[in-house]
């Protein structure tokens, strides 16, 4: 009975996901229209960057014949201008100190709880088994994921997300399997959240901020946080703590596949916080860039010039 | 029989001695050296926890060859280049080698039988190149951008971007906070200190 209660609460918030885009739509959508062109000064450039810039980036390097490597003089803005794909990607950190000790204060919580925890628990529980819990938590992310791309008017992303959710419920046993990224359906998640969505509409990423728990964010990301809050089902468990325990369930069963990436970036690192801060910048920001990239019906034709290029392209072949 | 034997020996020689002539691409030569790596690390006589430091060795002449040293740190230190001396260039380009080989030789060494799959390669430029790769594990695929650049007609790689994160730029980025605040001799101290511990 209590099942049928949870499909009817999830039911609902579909159904309010769909009011709360249709009547968003209006006021949000002609601006994310506008926004990204206002925004986008330097936008068209590194779009672009891939056929123009690299024909006159190769007589830049004709110009330096790199094995004279001591060079001194012409050096200097060589490696700046020298961006044939590296975008400058840095984030503002008004905030370091406190971020600094955010950060140690995530670094002990790892070490000292979820990583025993999680171990203990892949000692116990094969691979196939947490992969398909993972599978499980993934496709109850469809709320935030589907509002996401119907936000950032990503019609076909809309459509993959619908199908992959009816499919991997329906066919995939409640979504602990994933038929639907198979080679037959090819239908691929939509890696995307709400934080995206505002950087589609031109938003910038503000500033760095280290969430306790939650980890590296910006104030846009944070929208993030909040939002898929409301997005997911297992906020809506009750008792409160029993959610929480659900997802702290989910973090264990996550961690547990990859133990040794954080340790591994952390060991590499000269200054793991710089390079935790860095590697947040460079992940988001071309996470949006893709997003933006992402050829799209709705997007007039001019516009759609510029940002048909994808500079990482989401899939091969 | 013996004669079909004998075709066959000849055609396999001519295919051998005709595979320099494509390995002049980029993503050739990327995808030959990861299999390189993969054939020493999937090799079932250096299966033993004994031989590790044997294939650490054989790994080390393979991407040796594979990543252009100089490039990856002159790249990361892009302007901050000049502010070292030619002395300090050569002990950083060394260190620097260091850090990167005594992080990720025990990722490497870790390997368990995932699938690598190259699937497209990027001309950025005449002499440069963006080879897309990626792992394919059982929870997940992990995209591996090698990007490189010809000089004297080879490929080499000065660029690796996981996961959409550039190493290049994410090492800038440290170096570029620790230069602002401090001396080359500084940076170099912090490093060596870095590579002597553990």
């Amino acid at each position: 009975m209590t099942k049928y209660h949870h499909i009817k609460s999830f039911l609902f918030l579909i159904l309010l996901c769909v009011i709360l885009t249709t009547g968003c739509a209006h006021s949000p959508g002609p601006s994310s229209a506008t926004l990204p062109v206002a925004k986008s000064s330097p936008q068209p450039i590194l779009l672009a960057s891939t056929s123009e810039q690299s024909t006159a980036q190769s007589a830049v390097d004709a110009v330096n014949p790199l094995d004279d490597e001591y060079k001194e003089d012409e050096l200097v803005d060589e490696y700046a201008k020298n961006a044939v794909q590296e975008e400058r990607v840095e984030i503002a950190d008004p905030l370091e100190t406190v971020n600094r000790a955010m950060h140690q204060f995530n670094d002990k919580l790892y070490f000292w709880a979820l990583k025993p925890v999680a171990q203990g628990y892949k000692a116990i529980v094969p691979e196939p088994a947490r992969v398909s819990v993972k599978n499980f938590f993934s496709n109850l992310g469809f709320p935030a994921r589907f509002l996401s791309c119907l936000l950032q008017a990503d019609f076909s992303g809309v459509a993959t997300e619908t199908g992959r959710f009816t499919i991997n419920t329906i066919w995939g046993i409640g979504g602990l399997l994933d038929p639907s990224a198979g080679k037959e359906l090819d239908l691929q998640k939509q890696d995307t959240d709400l934080g995206q969505t505002l950087g589609v509409w031109g938003v910038g990423q503000g500033f760095y901020i280290v969430w306790p728990v939650f980890g590296p964010s910006s104030p846009r990301d944070s929208v993030s946080i909040v939002g898929d809050y409301f997005l997911y089902p297992v906020s809506y468990i009750s008792p409160w703590y029993a959610g929480g325990g659900v997802k702290a369930y989910e973090e264990v069963n996550a961690t547990s596949l990859r133990i040794g990436d954080y340790e591994a970036l952390k060991d590499a690192a000269v200054d793991p916080y710089v390079a935790f801060r860095d590697a947040y910048a460079q992940y988001r920001f071309k996470k949006i860039k893709a997003r933006k990239a992402k050829p799209n019906p709705s997007v007039p034709a001019a516009e759609k010039s510029s940002l048909v290029k994808p500079a990482l392209p989401e899939k091969g072949d | 029989m013996e004669k079909r034997l004998t075709g066959l020996v000849i055609i396999l020689t001519l295919l051998m001695f005709s595979l320099p002539v494509y390995a002049g691409m980029p993503m050739t030569t990327a995808e030959a050296t990861v299999n390189k790596v993969l054939n020493v690390l999937r090799d079932p006589k250096l299966k033993s926890p004994a031989s590790k430091e044997i294939k650490k060795e054989t790994l080390r002449v393979i991407y040796k060859d594979m990543f252009d040293e100089i490039e990856f740190s002159k790249r990361t230190l892009a302007r901050n280049w000049n502010k070292l001396n030619p002395t300090q260039r050569a002990e950083f380009v060394n260190l620097f080698e260091q850090i990167l080989e005594k992080s990720y030789a025990d990722k490497i060494l870790d390997y368990t039988n995932e699938k690598v799959v190259f699937y497209k390669e990027n001309m950025l430029s005449d002499v440069q190149a963006e080879i897309q790769s990626k792992i394919v594990t059982a929870s997940k695929e992990i995209p591996i951008f090698y990007r490189m650049i010809l000089k004297d007609g080879k490929w080499r790689v000065y660029d690796v971007v996981v996961e959409n994160v550039s190493l290049v730029q994410n090492y800038r980025t440290q170096f570029n906070d620790i230069l602002a605040k401090d001396t080359p001799e500084k940076l170099l101290e912090t490093l060596r200190k870095k590579v002597s511990k553990n």
